[in-house]
């Protein structure tokens, strides 16, 4: 397979292109008003593009029939793309690129009661912690994934409620301006990391096939045993969930070293 | 009176998760049902006796669906003896289902040879269908099946497991996995053709 063939969608998605591309758009519009370093644009484009390829690419063919790939998926997901979109500080880029018509519905919609609401109880950093890895879990309970690998839509489903889920998580934990307090931030991503270590221990050290699902439907590597496909997934889920921690962790640690202190007297 | 938890409420709450999650205690099937999960059947290829043929050639017949190829060393011949012997057990119910054995192999799988294969489980019920590559690819993604073009320097062919149920209006009813036993198998399936004569 050629370069070319692999950038084709194995199952294509019209939001998908369509976000993506309305996003890309949005952000170039903006930081030709916006005097963003060339370190902003390259998380931003590395962190939408990652996102993009993980999912429109032949990657999803072999994340649909190989689970260490799938979580190789998640992972992008949920973690690495978010993680690069919110490093690169994209608000003021974004709200100067976005269409003056967009920029008072976004006013009227953040404006109303329930939203506010919503926004206040999932922007709590215990609820961000309680959603971030309970949404984790619930894909990866055998019945559930069952389902979410066999029908396209709840596949669709998981897929966007990880990425979106992994923007909310790291948008709070990594800036500043939605969360104040370093401590919290850092309280946060602490938080997140045994019940991640702990999910991905049981799948390591499952003896049996949790997920026959992509066995019925065929591994596409057919030298690797279903039981070792699972154990590099549940290794994968165990190790990266610390990693994106302890980075996340120091990045915080880092930026708050280089502000000047405030003395009270 | 208790209450909390493990009072009264607590059971009205615990009555509410199962409904929710869907423990049901009179589950219909014994075999893994998806019923709405995938897609009803729809394909056009060509039979092993070189008819093209479609989902409504077999409508109004149990259509059990499954990808392999005759070179298959040991999942399809045993899945495909599996399939006879579950037709064989329908009785009177088997004239109306039939075995589709589509090949992921349409390279090397010829009309006869494919006609060869199939007869050799079950003449009468079970029928072999070929097709370009991208129609085998599209009908193995419709049901999410693993299916990769085969390279010609390769024997490596990478195929599903998941045997098909679909009813007699060609929506998929059930998924039979390789360790289902034939007798839950038949039994599942007489059920479904029951079920769809009412």
């Amino acid at each position: 397979m050629n370069l070319l063939q692999w950038l084709i969608p194995w199952e294509a998605s019209f939001s998908i292109a369509v976000v993506t591309a309305v996003t890309a758009i949005i952000f170039i519009r903006g930081s030709l008003t916006c005097q963003l370093l060339f370190r902003q644009k390259l998380y931003f484009g590395a962190g939408l593009l990652s996102l993009y390829v993980v999912t429109q690419t032949q990657i999803d063919y072999y994340a649909e029939h190989e689970f260490f790939v799938h979580q190789l998926q998640s992972l992008v997901l949920h973690h690495l793309g978010p993680f690069f979109i919110v490093l690169a500080r994209p608000k003021d880029a974004l709200s100067a690129g976005f269409p003056t018509a967009g920029k008072r519905l976004i006013r009227w919609v953040s404006g109303q009661k329930p939203v506010q609401c919503a926004v206040k109880l999932l922007f709590h950093p215990v609820a961000a912690i309680i959603v971030f890895v309970g949404l984790l879990a619930f894909w990866l309970l055998p019945s559930v994934h069952f389902i979410a690998m066999l029908d396209w839509r709840i596949y669709r489903l998981m897929n966007w409620s990880m990425a979106l889920n992994g923007l909310m998580f790291w948008g709070l934990a990594l800036n500043p301006d939605l969360m104040r307090s370093p401590g919290s931030r850092i309280a946060m991503m602490l938080a997140v990391v045994p019940p991640q270590i702990l999910i991905g221990a049981l799948i390591f050290f499952t003896p049996h096939e949790l997920y026959p699902i992509y066995t019925l439907c065929g591994r596409t590597f057919t030298g690797m045993s279903p039981v070792t496909d699972q154990q590099i997934g549940g290794l994968m889920l165990w190790m990266n969930a610390a990693m994106m921690s302890v980075v996340g962790i120091l990045i915080v640690i880092h930026k708050e070293l280089r502000q000047p202190i405030k003395f009270n007297n | 009176m208790p209450n909390g938890l493990f009072g009264t409420r607590g059971l009205k709450l615990l009555c509410l998760v199962l409904m929710l999650t869907g423990c049901n205690p009179e589950k219909q099937w014994q075999l893994q049902e998806i019923t709405g999960h995938l897609p009803d059947l729809r394909f056009s290829l060509i039979s092993d006796t070189g008819q093209p043929v479609t989902d409504q050639t077999y409508h109004g017949y149990l259509v059990i669906l499954f990808f392999g190829f005759t070179n298959c060393q040991a999942e399809c011949p045993t899945a495909l003896f599996r399939l006879a012997k579950i037709v064989q057990r329908l009785g009177v119910n088997a004239n109306r289902t039939r075995i589709l054995f589509v090949t992921l192999d349409p390279g090397r799988d010829t009309q006869q040879a494919l006609h060869r294969y199939v007869t050799a489980f079950d003449g009468g019920h079970a029928i072999g269908l070929t097709g370009t590559d991208s129609e085998i690819e599209n009908l193995a993604k419709r049901y999410r099946a693993a299916y990769r073009p085969k390279k010609p320097d390769s024997d490596d062919i990478v195929h599903s497991a998941a045997v098909y149920i679909f009813d007699t209006q060609g929506h998929a009813r059930l998924l039979v996995t390789p360790d289902d036993t034939i007798e839950t198998v038949a039994n599942d399936l007489r059920h479904l053709l029951d079920s769809l004569r009412l």
